[in-house]
């Protein structure tokens, strides 16, 4: 699960990182008087809120004239409400949105802060070690990415103890790579350390300040801040569940997420139902190696309830560029039984105007072919996967 | 012989009483699997399926011997299901449910870490010695006992596997889901170890996923092996990548990980035999002329 940039911020204040005075706002004028309120002179930052990176170098659909991104430093406040609407209900496109862009419905206002050094700091979890791992680099922004392909040793990466502060050994490896002397150690560990206990304490996956500005007194400030979170963990965090802006999902995505599923979409136009990744890989490669490719992908692993496969197979068939359904299922906790209630279910409610192939082993199999059968609808069965995607590609051709 | 668990291993069931669990442990107990007793924490009964039912993993090591525990416990349960059945020194854990945090198996890794317990899981179908130990919910009915060892790491993709060595009229040895999850408690090292070792097993299948270092390791302890049966392997995920969260630190964390196509060149050195696709399993099978 990922959260706004001024979520993140506010969460690292909590944890007693600092973070530039800042506010959000919805319209121009609201920007202006955010920035007032936050510094009486400039300049001041202005940052779109969107969840995607890469902010600073994207631009507005239809504003070519401004080719200007969602990271702006404004030095007038007679220019800020005009910088803000630029923002504001338009559409920015940066390398990580994909084409379509995301809509900018708010802004994040800043007092912009004058600091000596800039550099990266990410905390992951690295799972071939396995270990909270701490990235760091003097090269920031999305320049890191270029270097991570070419210069690999421009990039310090440090397995963390999990339940252990930084070590000095630690911090002085850390001060040595950015060459800095040790009258920094004191900021950086407390720094780093807060950083590490928000990661752990809060379950994240990732936690990325990209850039940390350096001040002169020699403390560390979060300039920008991305804290992604493990869906799986939010049990444990009703808070930070509640900062999930439904907006920045795709609504089908979204659907699927509420049943327990995972949905994700491609470029073609066969819809896969499957339960596990791995049947889903394998789907997608053989629909692929058969000159066709998957308009997106169902995963319904662990489902154990009529009612949620019938609304996850609905996702499926309403998707405007599915032409043809597969359904692939190796039950085993699953029952295959259930797929077949929620098939009737779904296709009751929605209807059938695409070819479905249905491909059921394991659990409660022939339970669930006589359930199907006795529908009557039109289904084509299959006995294993390389069969089902040959006769669904068929019956496509057949509809063309 | 068989791998890790017969008809003679004594399980333990943690969390017995749920509907999912009391489903799929009566299967695992009509198809012969040893479930000698279960646990959970408010059931007020003394006894369910008709084995005795304790509260802690401690209750029942006091009483009976224990070689297996298979965890039917909720993903937010199971650091503690684990904990439980590690301080008890129960050799194996099988952990089904999926959605474990990835915090929680940090911590997991930690517990396992010098202990005497070997992890299988979370999030997979589990372990089956077929006609004798059903530890999870393979669905039974596609299982032929045989001599092909199945390792994967792709749950649903370990039937397809199941489905392929029957093609090729051999059967199963044993059959292990190692999870489906980024971080799992055994990788295949131990188990390629356990298969090598194992009389009946004449042959292994190893399906892997595109995601993580587990092939290479795997790779590279199979080159290691001196005493080698053939391995057939496939790795899932040709046209998908694996799906990184927003931001550049996991394409930095992943960058120095090997290709797909790097995993199946290591896996060839190595002296595996490398299929591109599932369905060539049974005829790569038939080559090694088993029968």
């Amino acid at each position: 699960m990922n959260i706004h940039e001024y979520q993140a911020k506010q969460i690292l204040a909590q944890y007693g990182i600092s973070v530039p005075a800042g506010g959000i706002a919805y319209t121009p004028a609201e920007a202006k008087r955010v920035a007032q309120h936050i510094s009486a002179r400039g300049p001041w930052m202005l940052k779109a809120q969107i969840q995607a990176g890469a902010r600073h170098s994207g631009h507005f659909i239809g504003n070519s004239a401004t080719p200007k991104g969602g990271i702006r430093q404004v030095t007038q406040i007679r220019n800020l409400s005009y910088e803000a609407a630029q923002m504001l209900n338009n559409t920015l496109v940066t390398d990580q949105t994909g084409p379509k862009g995301r809509l900018v419905s708010k802004v994040y206002v800043e007092a912009f802060k004058q600091v000596k050094h800039l550099f990266y700091a990410g905390m992951i979890i690295d799972t071939s070690v396995p270990a909270v791992t701490l990235l760091i680099s003097d090269v920031i922004d999305e320049d890191i990415m270029k270097i991570a392909d070419i210069s690999r040793e421009k990039i310090l990466r440090l397995p963390l103890a999990y339940d252990a502060p930084l070590s000095d050994e630690q911090i002085k490896t850390i001060l040595d790579f950015l060459l800095l002397d040790k009258s920094y150690s004191d900021g950086f560990k407390d720094f780093l350390n807060k950083l590490r206990v928000t990661f752990i304490n809060l379950d994240a996956q990732m936690i990325e300040i990209n850039p940390v500005g350096v001040m002169r007194n020699k403390k560390l400030i979060a300039l920008d801040s991305k804290i992604n979170f493990d869906d799986n963990a939010m049990f444990r965090h009703p808070d930070i569940l509640r900062m999930q802006d439904d907006y920045e999902e795709d609504p089908r995505t979204l659907k699927a997420q509420r049943c327990g599923f995972h949905y994700r979409e491609f470029e073609g136009n066969i819809g896969c139902v499957v339960n596990g990744d791995g049947l889903a890989l394998e789907a997608i490669d053989v629909i692929r190696s058969k000159g066709y490719s998957a308009a997106c992908a169902l995963n319904v692993k662990g489902g154990v309830d009529k009612d949620r496969i019938a609304a996850g197979i609905k996702i499926i068939m309403t998707n405007p560029r599915v032409e043809g359904v597969l359904i692939n299922i190796l039950g085993g906790f699953l029952r295959c039984n259930l797929i077949a209630d929620g098939i009737i279910t779904a296709t009751q409610e929605v209807g059938m105007n695409v070819p479905m192939v249905v491909r059921l082993e394991g659990t409660n199999k022939e339970e669930a072919k006589a359930i199907l059968n006795e529908s009557k609808l039109p289904i084509v069965f299959a006995d294993n996967t390389d069969e089902a995607i040959d006769k669904l590609i068929k019956q496509m051709e057949v509809n063309d | 012989m068989s791998v890790l668990a017969n008809k003679n291993t004594r399980v333990l069931v943690q969390g017995i009483t749920g509907i999912q669990a009391s489903f799929h442990v009566k299967r695992s107990m009509d198809n012969g699997t040893n479930v000698v007793a279960g646990t959970s924490p408010q059931f007020s009964e003394k006894e369910h399926l008709g084995v005795p039912v304790f509260a802690t993993v401690q209750e029942v090591v006091k009483n009976m011997p224990i070689d297996a525990s298979v965890l039917f416990v909720p993903a937010r349960a199971v650091k503690q299901a684990v904990r439980e059945a590690v301080e008890a020194k129960i050799k194996l854990i099988v952990s089904i449910a999926q959605g474990v945090p990835v915090h929680d198996m940090l911590e997991i890794k930690a517990m396992l870490n010098g202990s005497e317990t070997l992890m299988i899981g979370p999030n997979t179908p589990g372990l089956i010695t077929p006609d004798e130990a059903r530890l999870g919910i393979f669905p039974e009915n596609i299982h032929h006992k045989g001599n092909v060892g199945i390792i994967s790491r792709a749950s649903t993709l370990t039937y397809e596997g199941v489905i392929e060595t029957n093609l090729a009229g051999l059967g199963q040895s044993t059959v292990i889901g190692l999870g489906d999850d980024m971080i799992v408690g055994t990788d295949y090292c131990p188990l390629l170890t356990h298969f090598m070792e194992d009389d009946e097993t004449k042959a292994i299948v190893l399906i892997g996923k595109a995601d993580n270092v587990y092939e290479q390791m795997a790779a590279e302890h199979y080159a290691a092996m001196t005493h080698k049966k053939p391995v057939i392997a496939f790795v899932a995920g040709e046209t998908l990548t694996y799906s990184a969260p927003m931001g550049y630190a996991a394409d930095i964390i992943t960058h120095g990980l090997s290709s797909i196509q790097d995993k199946k060149k290591f896996m060839k050195q190595s002296g595996m035999i490398v299929v591109e696709q599932m369905s060539q399993i049974h005829t790569a099978l038939a080559e090694l002329k088993l029968l």
